[in-house]
């Protein structure tokens, strides 16, 4: 098949990509535009490790194609520091110690950085319904919880 | 995945063109929750696609509108999250709510449409027995027009439809329910999220003081497809709302099933949860019914 | 929230005059992976490399009548495809999973890996395997572990030989009387008798007998990252392999041994490993390896999640008979078991563990345990976390519950006044050193979950339950390297991979000895051409050895600086001391020598010291086991089955916490997937063999909604031989979850379950309502 050249805005800049059309977002920006961040770990959604948010929404990339993301907003864990410095959830996962092979960490932060902005004071069990996509294997999400409520206190504070 | 030719149509009878011209060996793709995972695993029920037609930019697709003479439209190409969150539909389509805000994780809600569900016609998929309960209809474009067709008559097997290759399904269109409706969905998984259900029951109630006037019950992953469990809504019918009349009910609606023992339970365990799910869920929805009385 | 975390910042003093060790330090890798930056495997291209697709077989056993490959290599872009015949020779061990690449007579269980394809195009190699012609003469597949152990059983496949049980080594140091089935024709791989006293005349003693069978389901380690490897092989003979593994130095040795190349021409490099818990210690690098090898290019091989449930090493399925007697008191007279743990089509299940702690964890005059492995035509088994030991537990933790219950006897009580301690026998003879399992029941005791018990317990179909868990632990010599540099700043180098947070441990170690900020030392994991040899990390050895090592070369480091100093400081080094960066005089710190200045000393322009190295090797002799007490609260819905988890509390003897913070990390997450053992995961197969849940829908790993924070104790019991008195941590945490899940349920409802997962629909048959 024929490349088919898409344009999109991955984490704030404007990027043109020839792409094939059973390529996924995941693949595509893993292999295109070489942001090897975010994870595959399943291929079928139901894992999480390959969260990004696409026009403001987290979506599982792995099942996402290609062309789909022709002209939308792509984020993905590259895009959360900025200035050279960490986003305030990186910061919480690492200090409350909600990470250890880190594998599921940048789906995870996404996504978890997608629930403070819909919900800057989550709640516990906002916090585990809105995680239940993203599955970690090392951490029981004991401090992932913790690293949650800690972002958003700071960010509440202005941090 | 193996490759495929790529449409990116942004009308409905663009779309429906492309779905003609490929005689068959296309296939629209909405979110993709359900139709890429079956093409990584080649498990498609049908032949691989050479076309994809992806609905994605088909405006005409989207939308959740409500009005009070007509009732509710949901565009096909609505997602989840969109149907779940709508004000509307949580107010007065509670269960549908309940049922497009189950399928998988926030990522699958924000992905899948409800068209998606619909036609992947899943014995399984949470949101058509809200939409039996609520006797929503399908619209079907094709070639030839528009056709209506009640939803209970759109399903035809697991991953089969009354849709024609060269058909999409517009849009759902549900009716006011009638004041005194009470209306739920759950379904049965083994863990809290991120499942397929075991068993789904959708019910709805319109009550009239304590007597029911109108039931409907709906079950999904009981049959080869979602079903409307007749000689349960029967039992229902004219009958004061009570535990009891809810017991006769369940155990008809076990009746009207007829599960198959697989991966994710057995037909003895599927079949006994209807009951208990019914007989809970008819209790949930006459207190529904009552508070909008 | 659980606890109160509290972050690095200043590390105080703390009672034991410690300023690094025993602070809750952030990982050392931290700022790396919440960005992404980290590089997995599955990261890396290398020039050139081509793309592996595997051809996986369809049936559980049967022949290969042939192989024909010419469809798939006439698919444009597909660069090879390699089948048994097309491999390049390689010491070949039929009875070990990782010493045959692929079969060319006959397949042993379905998803055993057949041939591969490479392509440039992952997807055209994906696409090629299917067009692999492949036809195979089915034979009986033998799927049932227990029957597989009667005499007329067909066989799952010819007599073992010359069985490799290194790698099971790795996890755990247990001495016994083993008998390998060695050649016999017949499905035990091995057998083991561990016996004591006189269960007779125990049973005969007893006011109460209970006789019971338990049975646990094949778990997967479900790890995020499938396995993912890469290998180059040049053409000076030099072989690189870059992979997710546990074992980088052990990978070396079986891929030296197999090719017949130096091991010091070998460099294995242990990526990041994204989850191992036991799973990834050495599998698919002999095949990827002999590809690059067939090839001369660069292979990658990552396996689909569909390929890592189908053919990696998952845990084994277990059927335990535990019969056990126990006076009104509650003093346990005799216990007798039989273990049969399923290990597939090759050698490799964990029994010996499961032996050990059956009986390893209350003392007993009597007991007479037998542990068979048993071969079946299924993917062959390997170490989870703890291997072999959860199913154990569910047995023996679970009859306690039940003998407490039916003697009027408090659980915890109880299982207090018989608990093993220092001095203790194990099955197989040996004494306990000092273990903390009795402190581990004192302070479960005391956690919140098991506070509210009466509270909860008042509560209809809710329940509290306990259990303990154990682990004894591996042990393997271990070296490490300290490096002073020009700016006073220290370089760890260790060679054990990095899977828990272990080399920010070492970075605590080294500035606890050296008495700098944490910020002057940094760690790294070399490759094995580069890096001191250290085992496997597994066995949850690694702080406890390697650690010790970090602490002799750190503080060989500091005697050499010591030495150095003694012309200009002119004092003996024993009147010397570390502290502020620099090497003072007691009592008189004006009197010293910078780090900064002995670096510069040692590594100018004609400078006058020697370069500064510290370098510590050690031998591991003692193990130094772990054991925990867990407490799980619970809700049943009596109608559905459902168990809905309201609590968890774990308490475990860490030793020492060398870093609390991650010592926590290692005790929640081991809890977590016993509680998935215990509610979700199994590994279905269907009646011709096949699995039937190949993916991370059907294969429940829990998710956030099914775990509450889990509240966690960490216990010190010093061990004698750890660095600071650190034990084991990693695996016990993992081991009591399916037991205290069962008791919690049973004292919920009143409904002893005899199988893991506790499904929904397996409860409410025991309740009798199906």
């Amino acid at each position: 098949m024929p490349r088919q050249l898409i344009s999109l805005t991955i984490n704030g800049r404007e990027r043109e990509v020839a792409v094939e059309p059973h390529w996924t977002l995941l693949e595509t920006v893993r292999e295109a535009l070489d942001l090897t961040g975010s994870k595959e770990g399943c291929g079928t959604g139901d894992c999480g490790a390959c969260t990004m948010s696409v026009d403001g929404r987290i979506v599982t990339s792995c099942l996402m194609l290609a062309p789909q993301v022709n002209g939308r907003q792509v984020t993905t864990i590259e895009g959360l520091q900025s200035n050279g410095s960490l986003d305030p959830v990186q910061q919480a996962f690492i200090d409350t110690g909600g990470l250890q092979c880190g594998y599921c960490i940048p789906g995870m932060i996404v996504a978890a950085r997608n629930l403070i902005d819909d919900n800057p004071s989550p709640t516990l069990d906002q916090i585990r319904e809105g995680l239940a996509g993203n599955l970690c294997r090392c951490t029981g999400y004991t401090k992932i919880y913790e690293a949650v409520e800690l972002a958003a206190e700071r960010i509440r504070g202005g941090a | 995945m193996r490759t495929f030719e790529y449409k990116a149509p942004e009308t409905i009878d663009e779309a429906v063109s492309l779905l003609k011209e490929a005689g068959g060996s296309a296939r629209p793709l909405a979110g993709g929750t359900d139709l890429v995972v079956q093409m990584k695993e080649r498990a498609t029920r049908f032949p691989y696609p050479a076309t994809i037609v992806s609905l994605d930019r088909v405006s005409e697709l989207r939308g959740v509108d409500f009005s009070e003479t007509d009732g509710l439209r949901i565009g096909a190409g609505a997602t989840m999250t969109d149907v779940a969150t709508h004000p509307a539909v949580r107010e007065r389509y509670a269960a549908l709510a309940e049922g497009a805000g189950v399928v998988g994780s926030l990522q699958t809600m924000n992905m899948a449409t409800i068209g998606g569900n619909v036609c992947n016609a899943a014995p399984s998929a949470d949101t058509v027995p809200p939409l039996l309960v609520y006797d929503a209809k399908a619209v079907i474009v094709g070639p030839n027009g528009r056709r209506t067709l009640p939803i209970a008559e759109f399903f035809r097997g697991p991953g089969e439809t009354a849709l024609e290759s060269d058909e999409l399904l517009a849009e759902l269109r549900l009716p006011v329910p009638a004041t005194g409706t009470g209306a739920a969905y759950q379904r049965n998984t083994p863990r809290k999220q991120m499942d397929i259900a075991v068993v789904g029951v959708a019910v709805a109630l319109t009550l009239s003081g304590d007597a029911i006037e109108h039931a409907r019950v709906a079950l999904g992953a009981v049959a080869p497809t979602p079903l409307r469990a007749m000689s349960a809504e029967a039992a229902l019918q004219g009958q004061p709302a009570s535990e009891e009349t809810f017991a006769k009910a369940a155990e008809a609606a076990a009746q009207d099933s007829t599960p198959i023992t697989d991966i994710r339970a057995s037909a003895d365990y599927r079949r006994h949860l209807v009951k208990v799910m019914t007989a809970r869920l008819l209790a949930e929805a006459a207190n529904r019914a009552k508070g909008t009385a | 929230m659980a606890q109160e975390t509290k972050v690095r910042e200043s590390t105080g003093t703390d009672a034991n005059g410690h300023t690094a060790v025993g602070q809750r330090v952030t990982r050392l890798d931290g700022a790396a992976k919440v960005t992404g930056k980290t590089v997995y495997a599955d990261d890396m291209k290398m020039p050139g490399m081509l793309h592996t697709s595997v051809l996986y077989a369809p049936h559980a056993h049967a022949r290969i009548k042939s192989l024909d490959t010419a469809k798939a290599r006439a698919v444009p872009g597909v660069h090879a495809v390699i089948t048994a015949a097309d491999l390049p020779d390689y010491n070949r061990k039929d009875s070990n999973r990782t010493g045959l690449i692929f079969p060319d007579k006959e397949v042993l269980f379905f998803g055993q890996p057949v041939a591969a394809v490479l392509s440039e195009d992952p997807h055209v190699a994906a696409e090629a395997v299917e067009l692999i012609e492949a036809e195979f003469e089915p034979l009986p597949a033998v799927l049932d572990a227990v029957a597989a152990m009667e005499k007329d059983s067909p066989l799952v496949r010819d007599p073992l030989h010359d069985v490799d049980r290194s790698e099971e080594r790795g996890h755990v140091s247990v001495e016994t009387k083993e008998t390998e089935q060695e050649g016999e024709p017949s499905n035990i791989a091995s057998s083991a008798p561990f016996e004591r006293g006189d269960v007779a005349a125990g049973f005969a003693e007893a006011d109460i007998v209970i006789e019971r069978t338990w049975r646990s389901a094949m778990v997967h380690q479900s790890y995020i990252e499938p396995h993912a490897t890469i290998a180059d092989y040049d053409i000076s003979g030099e072989l690189s392999v870059w992979t997710s593994t546990q074992a980088p130095f052990y990978i070396r040795d079986e891929l030296a041994q197999a090719f017949g190349i130096p091991e010091n021409r070998i460099r294995i490099t242990a990526t990041e490993v994204g989850g191992g818990f036991g799973g990834k210690i050495y599998l698919t690098e002999l095949m990827v390896a002999a590809l690059a090898i067939a090839v001369k290019r660069p292979v990658k091989y990552i396996m689909s999640r569909k390929d890592d449930m189908l053919a990696a090493t998952p845990a084994p399925f277990a059927h335990i008979e535990l019969k056990t007697g126990m006076k009104r008191d509650g003093t346990l007279t005799a216990l007798q078991a039989r273990l049969i743990y399923d290990s597939g089509a090759f050698p490799g299940a964990p029994m010996l563990p499961g032996c050990m702690l059956i009986g390893g964890y209350y003392r007993c005059d009597n007991i007479d345990i037998k542990g068979y492995e048993v071969l079946t035509n299924k993917v062959s088994v390997g170490a989870l976390r703890a291997p072999g030991a959860h199913n154990a537990t569910f047995a023996i933790e679970s009859h306690m519950d039940i003998m407490a219950k039916e003697l009027g006897l408090d659980p915890l009580e109880m299982r207090l006044k018989n608990a093993v301690a220092e001095g203790d026998l194990m099955p197989n003879g040996q004494t306990y050193p000092a273990i903390g399992l009795r402190e581990c029941l004192e302070a479960i005791a005391d956690s919140d979950v098991w506070r509210r018990r009466r509270e909860v317990e008042a509560t209809p179909n809710r329940g509290i339950g306990l259990a303990v868990g154990g682990w004894l632990g591996g042990l393997q010599p271990a070296s490490a390297i300290v490096c002073l540099n020009p700016d006073g700043t220290l370089n760890v180098t260790v060679g054990s991979a990095d899977i828990t947070g272990t080399n920010t441990s070492f970075q605590q170690i080294t500035a606890e000895v050296l008495n700098v900020p944490l910020d002057m030392v940094n760690v790294e994991t070399g490759d094995t051409k580069t890096a001191p040899y250290a085992g496997m990390s597994a066995g949850s050895k690694t702080v406890y050895t390697v650690g010790r090592a970090v602490k002799a070369a750190a503080e060989d480091l500091k005697q050499q600086m010591f030495e150095l100093a003694m012309k200009r400081l002119e004092v003996e080094p024993e009147d010397m001391e570390v502290a502020n960066c620099q090497v003072q005089v007691k009592g008189a710190p004006d009197r010293a020598m910078t780090f900064k200045r002995f670096g510069k000393l040692s590594t100018n322009f004609g400078a006058p010291f020697p370069v500064i190295v510290g370098r510590g090797s050690i031998a591991a002799r003692k193990t130094a086991p772990g054991f925990t007490a867990q407490a799980a609260d619970v809700e049943v819905d009596p109608d559905t089955g459902d168990v809905t988890l309201h609590g968890y509390a774990i308490a475990q003897d860490a030793g020492f916490a060398i870093n609390p913070l991650s010592v926590e990390g290692q005790m929640q997450g081991g809890a977590s997937q016993g509680i998935g053992i215990a509610l979700w995961e199994e590994m279905r197969y269907d009646e011709d063999g096949r699995l039937l849940n190949p993916n991370l829908l059907d294969y429940r790993l829990p998710t956030s909604r099914d775990l509450p924070p889990i509240e966690t104790i960490i216990v010190e019991v010093p061990s004698e031989e750890g660095p600071f008195g650190a034990r084991i941590v990693g695996e016990p945490s993992i081991v009591a979850g399916p037991a205290a899940i069962g008791n919690a349920i049973d004292s919920a409802v009143g409904a002893r379950q005899h199988e893991v997962p506790i499904t929904p629909e397996r409860l409410l048959r025991s309740m009798g309502k199906l």
